[in-house]
């Protein structure tokens, strides 16, 4: 069955157009298929060889900046639904009755903590 | 016109000729006649068949008659060829007699023709044509004997050698046994037969042989002996009409050791009697047999007599511009057909000596004007005295002085061949490679790395591409890192929260785990009452720690089991127990209404004591409100089985199948939806 790779989510095609990836930069550009040959240099081939590898590091900084950026919307979504987890869920991890002796005994602490300092 | 004599048709004999012609009547017309028919009709049938046959004979005589070369058509050497060989009365004559024949056919046809059309019956139809073809037959019998030498003279005519009159031709002559044949073997492809008895050769045979790349006929002919022309036999005239009729260059061989059988001086005579035959004609004479006797081991009188020939042959033939100081050699050459000695200078001489006679003869003609004008060689008008000399590029001129001195590259051929041959040694193509460097040319590049092409990467600007692209990349990772680094949330959760959310997670995965793992494990049965725990996974131990986990102070808790474990033997599910720890509980909360199990009849058959029974404390209810919650749920979980009357949930029974409220009743207008 004929999919459009296009639409389907898994692919390199769909990212890169829903902008999930890299696309174009200049990296892309160094690495690009060129239709006369260059005459044999080895001085050429050695460079050439030494420059592949910072250019491979170069692309993959690029890629994870990227990345960063794109997911730094949701760095903020994670907090919230971290705290609402945490808020929601703690009855698992701590009795309610035991969370509001907790509370209780904060606030005492910090009252008694207000009032010498009044008193200083 | 020009005859191939190759294609004649045979001539039938008179017997057959008849045969033949009779049997294509019967054939190619209608044989059915019959007596009832129109008389117009029958002659008709008649008629045609005379015509057809007439029309017959006619066509195939003509065919003879025009495929027999005439004479006087002919060029002059076939005509006297044919004179020779065939007699040239006796030829005519027999032509002349088909050609009667013929018209004789005709007459007779137009004859009967007429009279057939005043036949009356079908009888002397009949016989009218029966007599026209009849005489028509007995003509032609009459012409066997013609029709028998025509066919001998075509059969051999056919094989008559393919001479072409007008080009290059070499014509051998002289005394019989002298080596003509052997001659002629061994320069063209020709095989004549050469044995040692005379008139070996009967007739003319022609051979082929190039010289300057273009074609020369080589013509053997048989012996001559030196008798009047009239005296002559038909052999010998063969190479008589030869020498008359084509303009060639004639080779007199001359048997220097005599082993032929007749003298020089016999040789000479000959020569002398048929040099009339020569003229205009570059004439050679060769002495054959030089392994035997060489020309200077000649005695003085017969080297007189070939000197005498040579002389002779000089003045009579042409070429007279190619005879020069030393025309001594031109006119007199030795050869020895057994070594292959001197055939090829023969050879050369004769062939120089016609090409050169015929040109001039050309050039003496009216047709080289038309030649001479159409060739015309232009020459450039010098312009200017500016020499403009050709010009050889430098490689090419280094390339000539090294072949000059004699600079012999070695090939890649002989280099393979030296090396081991084909299959063996591969040859080096690397050698020639025009790089910067000469000392890369052995240099073995890689093509893949880290799974990419090198040769997508290689550029002649690479530097200054990845020096820029470097510079982009720092200021853009400075930008990057300022620009995410001040997005620090308030909203983060500390240490301790994330300590805590991670708890949280965890628990929540061995809560599912265990979930999916009881899902699987495909046991659903009822968990064991407590009184049948062999693990004994409930303890207070565990809930002591498992409670404190989670922030509650258990030690109340494990002291009411504690006291309950104490009573030994008796069930905790007791419903009738009762303890001094609940009752002072339930002292101290306000008394909410107690609810009561809405089944009555269970009530009632346990006794009223259960409805006043004070609530078991057991049952893990914290206080009144949840138990009287409790009770409203079990009884609302009960309600909707007992309405309809099911003993359980399994319970499918349908008591009755029929009811016959549903079945019955008639059904008016409007109630068709259910029943």
């Amino acid at each position: 069955m004929k999919r459009n790779p296009r639409k389907v989510k898994w692919t390199k095609a769909y990212r890169k157009l829903a902008g999930k990836e890299l696309a174009e930069d200049a990296t892309f550009e160094m690495e690009r298929r060129r239709n006369r040959p260059e005459k044999y240099d080895r001085e050429l081939v050695h460079k050439t060889v030494k420059a592949m590898d910072k250019i491979e590091k170069i692309r993959g900084a690029r890629q994870d900046r990227f990345y960063e950026q794109r997911m730094s919307r949701a760095k903020a979504q994670q907090a919230a639904a971290d705290r609402k987890q945490l808020e929601q869920e703690i009855h698992l991890v701590k009795a309610p009755g035991a969370l509001a002796k907790e509370k209780e005994e904060k606030l005492k602490v910090a009252v008694e903590d207000e009032q010498e300092e009044m008193q200083e | 016109m020009v005859h191939n004599f190759k294609s004649m048709q045979s001539v039938p004999t008179a017997k057959d000729f008849i045969d033949i012609v009779l049997s294509k009547t019967q054939r190619g017309t209608p044989t059915v006649v019959h007596n009832g028919w129109a008389i117009q009709r029958i002659r008709q049938f008649y008629m045609r068949k005379v015509k057809f046959t007439q029309q017959n004979w006619h066509d195939k005589l003509t065919q003879i008659l025009d495929d027999f070369p005439k004479v006087d058509d002919v060029h002059p050497f076939y005509a006297d060829l044919m004179n020779v060989l065939y007699d040239k009365d006796h030829y005519k004559l027999a032509l002349g007699q088909l050609n009667m024949c013929r018209n004789l056919i005709d007459r007779i046809c137009q004859d009967y023709v007429r009279l057939l059309k005043y036949g009356d019956s079908l009888y002397r139809c009949k016989q009218l044509k029966r007599a026209a073809l009849g005489r028509m037959c007995t003509l032609m019998k009459r012409q066997g004997p013609s029709l028998a030498y025509l066919e001998q003279v075509r059969q051999h005519m056919s094989r008559l050698p393919s001479i072409d009159p007008n080009t290059r031709t070499l014509l051998v002559c002289g005394y019989p046994n002298v080596g003509k044949s052997s001659f002629m073997n061994k320069v063209t492809r020709a095989d004549v037969e050469v044995q040692p008895y005379a008139f070996t050769t009967k007739s003319l045979y022609v051979g082929h042989t190039d010289y300057k790349y273009l074609r020369w006929q080589v013509i053997d002919t048989p012996g001559i002996l030196d008798r009047p022309l009239e005296e002559r036999n038909t052999i010998e005239m063969q190479s008589i009409t030869a020498l008359a009729h084509l303009r060639a260059a004639v080779l007199y061989v001359i048997d220097i050791s005599e082993q032929c059988g007749f003298t020089i001086k016999q040789q000479a005579t000959l020569f002398h009697s048929i040099k009339p035959l020569f003229a205009n004609k570059p004439v050679l004479i060769v002495a054959n047999k030089t392994d035997v006797v060489q020309l200077e081991q000649l005695p003085a009188e017969d080297r007189a007599l070939v000197d005498e020939m040579a002389a002779e042959a000089r003045k009579i033939s042409s070429g007279g511009a190619l005879l020069g100081p030393n025309d001594a050699e031109t006119t007199l050459v030795t050869m020895s057909t057994l070594t292959e000695d001197g055939i090829s200078h023969v050879k050369q001489v004769a062939c120089d000596r016609l090409l050169s006679s015929r040109v001039e003869v050309k050039l003496k003609g009216k047709r080289v004007s038309d030649v001479v004008n159409r060739i015309h060689v232009a020459q450039p008008k010098a312009r200017d005295g500016v020499s403009r000399p050709p010009v050889i590029p430098p490689g090419v001129a280094a390339a000539r002085a090294r072949r000059e001195a004699g600079d012999k590259r070695k090939t890649e051929k002989e280099l393979q061949e030296e090396q081991g041959g084909a299959g063996v040694y591969n040859s080096d193509v690397r050698k020639l490679y025009d790089l910067k460097d000469p000392a890369w040319r052995y240099d073995i590049m890689p093509e893949i790395m880290n799974g990419k092409n090198i040769l997508d990467f290689v550029d002649p600007d690479i530097d200054a591409r990845l020096e820029a692209l470097e510079r982009e990349e720092e200021a853009a990772a400075a930008a990057h890192a300022d620009a995410i680094g001040d997005g620090m949330d308030e909203d983060e959760l500390g240490p301790e929260e994330r300590a805590t959310l991670q708890q949280i997670r965890e628990k929540k995965k061995k809560i599912v785990a265990e979930h999916r793992r009881k899902k699987a494990a495909g046991n659903n049965a009822a968990p064991l009452p407590r009184a049948v725990d062999a693990e004994r996974s409930r303890t207070k131990e565990r809930m002591t720690r498992e409670l404190g986990a989670l922030g509650l102070d258990a030690s109340a808790a494990a002291e009411r089991a504690a006291r309950s474990q104490s009573r030994r033997g008796r069930s905790l599910v007791r419903k009738r127990g009762r303890s001094e720890a609940a009752d002072a509980d339930m002292a101290a909360e306000e008394q909410p209404k107690k609810r009561v199990h809405s089944s009555k009849s269970r009530s009632m058959s346990r006794g009223r004591a259960l409805s006043m029974a004070a609530p078991e404390q057991s049952k893990g209810l914290k206080d009144a409100v949840q138990r009287n919650k409790a009770i409203k749920m079990a009884d609302k979980a009960q309600w909707k089985l007992g309405r309809a009357a099911k003993k359980g949930e399994a319970d499918r029974h349908i008591p009755d199948l029929k009811p016959k409220h549903l079945f019955s009743g008639k059904r008016p207008r409007g109630t068709t939806d259910r029943r």
